[in-house]
This record gives structure tokens, C-alpha cells and sequence, in this order.
């Protein structure tokens, strides 16, 4: 019976040739069978992977849509009660414990308020058929009523504890871009055509300062991406974070080996493509040959 | 009526109570068509006194004027969205540094179409035909396909020609160059001049050409303003300006110029740095460094006054040999 599981997982060949095998299988998108469930790790990662995409990209539009109003505002009113306040909520924000965060929103707003769920992604009430794997998407598709606006309920909280640390990281290099390129030249010819200031900071400044915030953008959205470990564990998110500690928990070796590797793939794919982006915003890299 | 009528103009930065004075109560009046100079030492307010003029100069700055008529409007009086139509359509401005002044992320086309955009209007197609016209004019080689170009593909010479290009898209009226060909080097210098000028001449507009250069001002010139720590020494025609100097500050601008030291072993200078904010003198600002400054000189600041046709601002003007009167 020993030998028999043994040669099953692999183990009664040399150390080397069980890499070799790793590897060669690994290439063609095998990752093995997780311990626990016995289905294949990347099948596991394929279908929790969408609610993590889903959750992070809440997040990132939380993020993306007060983080930069707010940068540049501070920016603009630079040494003003607005910028100290702005700055001094970033900061707060920023050294904010996730879990801690997560927890007092879900004691105010889900316990004391009642205004939104607790955890999970939809209520049990709605059964939705994953076609997409994308709650949103999902829930639209089925034409059960009131489940859209259910799964809506159910994101905004931990997209609003996910996107706390991008908000104030986005926020902050906003800001400080935005002071350099309001200082610069060409600034002063935008102002000297007597175009207005919201056309001065809006289009001339803000696509020279938005260079080095996509750069943070991408860096926050890999990192997200690869599992919110913290936030999805409070939420009881069913995403690759989550999955990630609970493989941990279980010993399930082939599904931690595996989801990390994925994770690393996905992340280095996110960079790449935040590589891309820079050379369409920014034409001195584009035209370089 | 003058075209444009600066009174007493002040810029102020720093606190209300400890404000630092960078413009003090420059006046300056031009006519259609005139080209006038401002010459001074760096941090003369030579620059600071154009950008008031545009309406450019920002919080915590403060611009007071007792007049600032512009075309028989008054600038201050005006609301800033007035004032905004004014700015960059009728007054334009060219700055020092070509290559930094151009917006990286926009091309060439867009940057000048913005402009006729604003003020003019116009469908694109007719924008784009008329920045390709306006390249033409300021000499600029194959414009259709420059339209396309980025500021990073052009040289600093191109990059001043597409400035003037932008400046002059909306016929300004008076145009103001700050220093154009500073950065650039010295066979580009007389080209850009060439057609600054050549520009001036056939739209008659308005110049008022900032540089340090004063062989430039002496042959482009009507009139030159020099000025000094944030005030106008003196005012006058050309070319009486460089053949009999009123204020001892013109005179020693003009001694320092390379040519006049032929043959000497040294070039000559004006010692001395320009007072900075905290060191201001008590009487008048260029005393210190006056070699012409006696006790009053030290203790009274001198007020402007008329002299043959030309305002000084002195207390010992020189006559027509260049020796102080008493």
C-alpha cells in the first residue's frame, strides 16, 4: 500500500528526476492534484482566481478614483489646510493594520449599521450558475433580481479595505508628481495660451505626472492580484488568497507550490504589461529605437 | 492711444508683512508696432515683470499696478476668465528654454492647435493646415510631417521656432520674448532673432525683447529699459541710450561688454553681486556698487525722474561725456 502511493505521487523516483517531471509537467500547465480535494491545482486556481480579479479590481477603482482627485487637489492647494488634511488621511491610511481596518468596517457598517454584509461574495438565497466566474458579471446574466445589486453589497467593503493602502500609496506619489510637474516649463506655456486651469492641470500636467503614478498603479495591482491574503481571510473571500493560507494550513504542498508559481507568473504578466502602458503614455520611450 | 499702459507696477513675494519686492513700480508704455528692450542683470525682475503682465504670476505672489491697460482694457480690473482670452490671443510670450517650455506628451501639432483652439476655433482639419502655415512661416522645414513630431525629436533651435509658432498662431497684438536665444547656441541665436524680427515687421506687432544682450537690443530696439534689482534705472531711445548712458548702471553694462575691452588685459566688470532679499540697501539699490556714489547716494533712494527725453532713476545723471553731474 506504501509503495503503491509511492509510486503513485512520484516518490520512489530519484530526487532529480522528480523535479524533471515537476517541471516538464508544469510547462504544459499540469501542477499536479492537490492533497485535500484531489482535483488539479491549476483547475482550483482557475476557478477562484475571478473573484480575486473581481475583488482587486473594486479595489483598484476605489483607489484609482479618490486616490488621484485627491493627490492632485493636495497638489494644486499645496501648504493648505487641504493638502495637510489630504496628506495627514493618506498617511493614517497607510499605517492602517488591514485586518484591524477590515474588522472596525465590518463592526460599523455590518454590525452597528446593518448596512452591508458580513462576508462572502452573494447571500444564500441566490444560487448563480459561474459562467464568467465574475460575481457581477454573473448575477446579471442570471435575471435573478435584487442578486446584482446583493453582490455589489457584498464587494464594497472589502474592496474598500483592499484599496485603503493603494488609495493613500496613489495619493501620495500623486501628489509629490504632480508638485514637480506644476513647477516645470511647460507648464507655464500651457498657463501662457491662456488655457484654463482645469485644462492646465488637467490635460498638460496630470499626463506628464501620471507617468510615474502608473508605475505604482501596476506595482499595487500585482501585488493585489496575487492574493489579498489578509482581507480575503476577513471576509471570508473565496479568492487565491484565501485558498493560499488555507493550502497552508492543510499541508497541501502541491497547491502552495503551485499557487505560487501561478501567483509569480501573474504578477511578472501584470509588470509586463505595466511596461507596455508606459510606452503609450509616455512618447519618449515609444519612439526610442 | 499706446497699446499698452503699465503704471507703477509691483510684483511682491513672502509675507504681507516682510513682503520682498521683486518688481518696484516699473512703468512702461508701448505703441503698436513697437519694439522695445529690457535689459538687466539676472534677477533684475526683468522676467517676473513680463509674467505679471501675462497674469502668470501665482499665489503667494501679488501683482498691484496703479494702470495696466492693455488695447484700452484694463487688465486687473477684468475677471480671471477675461482675462484668459487676453492671455496667449492678443499678449503671447516666448520663454527662455526651448527645450523644457514644449509639453513632452503632446506633439508639436497638438500643442499648436490647442492654441487656435481656445482662442480662434476653427474645425481640426483647418487648425492643422494653419499650425502647418504657421510652421512655414517661422521657417521650419517640411512642416506637415513636423505636425507629427514630439518636442524630444526636435533640436533647441526647432523647439524655439514651434514656441513662436504657438505664440504667434492667434496674431498677438504684443508679443513678448524672454530671453529667446539664451539657451541656444550662437548661430542659432541670429536665426531665431531673424525671425523674431522679421515676424514683428511684417504682423507690425508689438515686442518687448528681454535679453542680456545689448548688441541685440542696439540694432533691433526703438527703445530700451534697463533695470536693476527690480527697477527701472533708466528709459530711453535708441540709439541715445548707447552712445551718451544717463544712469552709471547703463554705462557700466555697457563698459562690460567684451567688445569695449579690446586690447586690455581684462575684461571689464561690475563688482558686486545684485542685492538680494535681505540685504537691500538703505538708499540706493546700485550705490554699493556705483563708483559714482557719494553719502546721499547711500541714505536717500532716488525717485524717477525726466531728463532729456529719458527717465533716470539717479541723483548724479551723467552728461553727454559720461562724467557725473553734481
Amino acid at each position: 500500500m506504501l509503495n503503491l502511493i509511492k509510486a503513485l505521487l512520484g516518490l520512489d523516483k530519484p530526487l532529480w528526476q522528480q523535479y524533471t517531471l515537476y517541471l516538464y509537467h508544469a510547462i504544459q500547465g499540469d501542477l499536479g492534484l492537490s492533497i485535500v480535494t484531489k482535483k488539479p491545482v491549476i483547475e482550483e486556481f482557475l476557478t477562484l482566481f475571478p473573484a480575486t480579479i473581481e475583488l482587486t479590481l473594486c479595489a483598484m477603482l476605489f483607489a484609482v478614483t479618490i486616490g488621484l482627485p485627491a493627490g492632485i487637489w493636495a497638489a494644486v492647494k499645496r501648504g493648505t489646510a487641504v493638502d495637510h488634511s489630504v496628506m495627514a488621511v493618506s498617511l493614517t491610511g497607510y499605517s492602517m493594520p488591514i485586518f484591524w481596518w477590515g474588522l472596525l468596517l465590518i463592526i460599523f457598517c455590518s454590525v452597528t449599521l446593518g448596512i452591508t454584509p458580513v462576508s462572502g461574495r452573494l447571500s444564500a438565497e441566490y444560487w448563480i450558475d459561474p459562467t464568467t466566474g465574475f460575481m457581477l458579471i454573473d448575477t446579471l446574466l442570471s435575471e435573478e433580481e435584487g442578486a446584482f445589486a446583493d453582490a455589489l453589497h457584498h464587494l464594497v467593503l472589502p474592496a474598500i479595505v483592499l484599496g485603503t493602502i493603494p488609495l493613500a500609496v496613489i495619493a501620495r506619489m500623486t501628489r509629490s508628481s504632480m508638485l514637480e510637474v506644476l513647477r516645470e516649463d511647460y507648464v507655464r506655456t500651457a498657463r501662457a495660451k491662456g488655457l484654463s486651469p482645469l485644462r492646465v492641470i488637467g490635460v498638460h500636467a496630470l499626463r506628464n505626472a501620471l507617468i510615474p503614478v502608473i508605475t505604482v498603479i501596476g506595482l499595487q495591482l500585482g501585488t493585489m492580484l496575487a492574493g489579498a491574503i489578509l482581507t480575503e481571510t476577513i471576509f471570508s473571500w473565496p479568492g487565491i488568497g484565501r485558498w493560499l493560507i488555507q493550502s497552508i494550513a492543510r499541508r497541501d504542498y502541491p497547491s502552495v507550490q503551485g499557487g505560487i508559481l501561478l501567483v509569480a507568473s501573474v504578477i511578472i504578466t501584470v509588470n509586463l504589461l505595466v511596461d507596455v502602458l508606459y510606452g503609450i503614455i509616455n512618447p519618449r520611450i515609444r519612439h526610442t529605437r | 492711444m499706446a497699446l499698452l499702459e503699465m503704471e507703477n507696477l509691483t510684483v511682491e513675494f513672502g509675507s504681507e508683512k516682510n513682503p520682498f519686492r521683486a518688481v518696484d513700480q516699473v512703468s512702461l508704455t508701448i505703441d503698436k508696432g513697437e519694439v522695445v528692450g529690457i535689459v538687466g542683470e539676472s534677477g533684475s525682475g526683468k522676467s517676473v515683470s513680463s509674467l505679471a503682465l501675462m497674469g502668470l504670476v501665482s499665489y503667494p505672489g501679488r501683482v498691484n499696478a496703479s494702470r495696466l491697460n492693455f488695447d484700452g482694457n484694463d487688465l486687473l480690473a477684468m475677471p480671471q476668465s477675461q482675462r484668459r482670452k487676453i492671455t496667449g490671443s492678443d499678449i503671447a510670450m516666448i520663454f527662455q528654454e526651448p527645450m523644457t517650455s514644449l509639453n513632452p506628451c503632446f506633439t508639436v501639432g497638438y500643442q499648436i492647435s490647442e492654441a487656435l483652439k481656445v482662442h480662434v476655433g476653427g474645425s481640426r482639419q483647418e487648425r492643422r493646415d494653419r499650425a502647418a502655415d504657421l510652421l512655414q512661416q517661422v521657417g521650419i522645414p517640411d512642416p506637415l510631417k513636423r505636425l507629427s513630431a514630439f518636442p524630444h525629436q526636435l533640436s533647441g533651435g526647432m523647439s524655439q521656432r514651434v514656441m513662436i509658432a504657438m505664440a504667434i498662431a492667434c496674431n498677438p497684438k504684443l508679443l513678448i520674448a524672454d530671453e529667446p536665444t539664451t539657451a541656444l547656441d550662437v548661430t542659432i541665436q541670429a536665426q531665431i532673432m531673424d525671425v523674431l524680427l522679421r515676424l514683428q515687421q511684417d504682423r507690425g506687432m508689438a515686442l518687448i525683447l528681454i535679453t542680456h544682450d545689448l548688441a541685440v537690443v542696439s540694432e533691433a530696439a526703438h527703445r530700451v529699459q534697463v533695470m536693476y534689482a527690480g527697477q527701472v534705472v533708466e528709459t530711453g531711445k535708441v540709439p541715445d541710450i548707447f552712445t551718451a548712458p544717463r544712469h552709471p548702471y547703463t554705462q557700466a553694462l555697457l563698459e562690460a561688454l567684451p567688445e569695449r575691452s579690446r586690447g586690455k588685459r581684462r575684461l571689464t566688470t561690475i563688482p558686486g553681486v545684485v542685492p538680494g532679499v535681505y540685504d537691500r540697501p538703505k538708499g540706493c539699490l546700485l550705490a554699493p556698487r556705483c563708483r559714482y556714489a557719494d553719502a546721499t547716494c547711500r541714505t536717500v533712494r532716488p525717485q524717477v525722474s525726466d531728463l532729456a527725453g529719458a527717465k533716470i532713476r539717479c541723483f548724479h545723471p551723467l552728461d553727454d561725456a559720461g562724467r557725473p553731474t553734481p
